[in-house]
């Protein structure tokens, strides 16, 4: 028997907030049926984490790494015949675990709050100019002011705020 | 018709020749391409969307302000930055209230998000407003007796609702017509709707499962067609078919013969006669044999 004396049955009022209303699930197993990452080793069960938001399960999930293997294609999203959005609410608890434990926010984050992009581009000047292209795109790259400003806008969100030691510069 | 061109992360920086290719196609079809100066990085899923949804937003509405500004429509190649963008659209354009936070935020920045923004694909673009006649017209070197398959981007396809603009949204066609119209047969396989797999966290989270899905799509297509090329529009879908084949070749025998993978854009700049050493210079697999004979050199 699965024991319930620990749950938080407001869990997925705490997480889905902007998803589809996930109490509609009824276990179908379609979003697991056309999932890549359902082939994983983990594999992703979308249906399972959908399940342990539904029973409040908060420390299992607190510590299951499968959301984070989903590979955004959003397959799930459009056959779920209960319009539950799990692609959404793979996001939801991915964030739902970032505000939980922030050793779950993602690199690129700071990546982003330090150079507006998620690829180097300094190894890449050579490269660009051989194939006849400006040595630096016309993206933030090129415009440091602009890049300041961005920065400035983001030390405003709670993400930021909450997490200062990873946002440099 | 004149659009904003956004680059996101991976073009630029990885397979520049893509952009390339892009900046020369299109203008010779009557698209003239805007720069989108300041963009950032979409954000990719992987990003913002899985950390703070009020700063993913506000993020997704930087970008969405630098094109309202131009009085363009946004348009990209990497399905990744396509679905992101559109998403997060819709999310502003519905809850007031995200909306309202994500204005002050880029307030400070000196930025305004209005909601005009219109975020359009490659394919989309290449097929609805060009269209394949137009593209056939301007060939030097149509693949005329040419086998190719194509790889529909996920993120072009679903959820059809917010990103579609393919129909029937299973069944999509826009980019096989557009391959088409190069002059090619497209060759149809049984896991063409497949995701390639390399987008988010798959990859890096469970490298032998996300390989072996690729495999199975690539031994797919070796087996079941005589396609000579692999079409793509996704710098994921092109970086990622690529690099697996790569491996799969590795393996040996059980590979089936390694087809080489090229961008929309990059087939066409080919078909048009420019230089394959701008367009076409970046890849893993091998690609030269075919691209003489593609200019019959
Ligand atoms: S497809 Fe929808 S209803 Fe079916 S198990 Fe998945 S989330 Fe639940
Ligand atoms: S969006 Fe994620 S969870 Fe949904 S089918 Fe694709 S990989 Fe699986």
């Amino acid at each position: 028997m699965l024991d319930l004396t620990n749950a938080n049955a407001d869990l997925w009022r705490e997480i889905t907030g902007s998803c589809g209303d996930i109490r509609h699930c009824f276990n179908c197993s379609t979003c697991v049926a056309g999932c890549p990452a359902a082939e994983g080793n983990p594999p992703l069960f979308i249906r399972d984490l959908v399940r342990k938001v539904l029973l409040g399960l908060e420390e299992s999930l607190l510590e299951d790494e499968t959301p984070w293997l989903c590979v955004t294609c959003s397959a799930c999203e459009e056959m779920c015949p209960m319009g539950v959005h799990p692609f959404e609410v793979c996001l939801a608890i991915r964030r739902w675990q970032t505000r939980n434990d922030d050793t779950y926010i993602p690199a690129a984050v700071a990546e982003i709050f330090e150079t507006g992009h998620t690829q180097p581009l300094d190894n890449v000047r050579e490269k660009r100019r051989a194939v006849g292209l400006e040595e630096v795109p016309p993206t933030i790259a090129r415009y440091p002011e602009l890049l300041e400003k961005f920065r400035d806008m983001l030390r405003d969100t709670d993400l930021v705020k909450n997490n200062e030691y990873m946002f440099k510069g | 018709m004149r659009y904003g061109l956004f680059l996101g992360c991976n073009v630029p920086a990885v397979r520049p020749d893509v952009e390339r290719a892009i900046r020369l196609t299109m203008p010779r079809l009557g698209a003239e391409l805007a720069d989108l100066e300041g963009s950032v990085c979409c954000p990719a899923f992987g990003a913002f969307p899985s950390a703070d949804e009020t700063a993913s937003l506000a993020v997704s509405a930087w970008n969405f302000s630098l094109a309202e500004e131009k009085g363009v429509e946004l348009v990209t190649q990497c399905g990744s930055c396509y679905s992101s963008l559109r998403t997060a659209r819709k999310r502003l354009l519905e809850d007031a209230e995200i909306r309202e936070a994500v204005d002050r935020l880029l307030a400070k920045a000196g930025r305004v998000f209005r909601g005009t923004v219109v975020v359009r694909h490659m394919i989309d673009v290449l097929y609805n407003d060009i269209g394949p006649e137009r593209i056939r017209g301007t060939l030097d070197f149509p693949l005329d007796g040419m086998k190719a398959v194509v790889q529909y981007p996920c993120h072009t396809l679903f959820p059809s609702e917010v990103v579609g603009f393919d129909t029937p949204a299973g069944r999509p066609h826009m980019l096989r017509d557009l391959v088409e119209a190069l002059g090619a047969e497209v060759q149809t396989y049984s896991r063409e709707l497949q995701c390639c797999g390399g987008a988010g966290g798959f990859v890096k989270g469970s490298y032998a499962g996300a390989s072996e899905f690729a495999f199975k799509k690539l031994r797919a297509m070796g087996s079941e067609t005589e396609a000579e090329l692999i079409v793509v529009s996704c710098i994921t879908c092109l970086e990622h078919l690529d690099r697996m084949q790569g491996e799969l070749g590795k393996k040996g025998g059980e590979g089936g013969c390694p087809i080489p993978v090229f961008d929309y854009n990059q087939v066409l700049a080919l078909c048009m006669g420019f230089d394959p050493a701008e367009v076409a210079s970046i890849s893993i697999m091998p690609r030269d044999g075919l691209i003489a004979r593609i200019r019959r050199a």
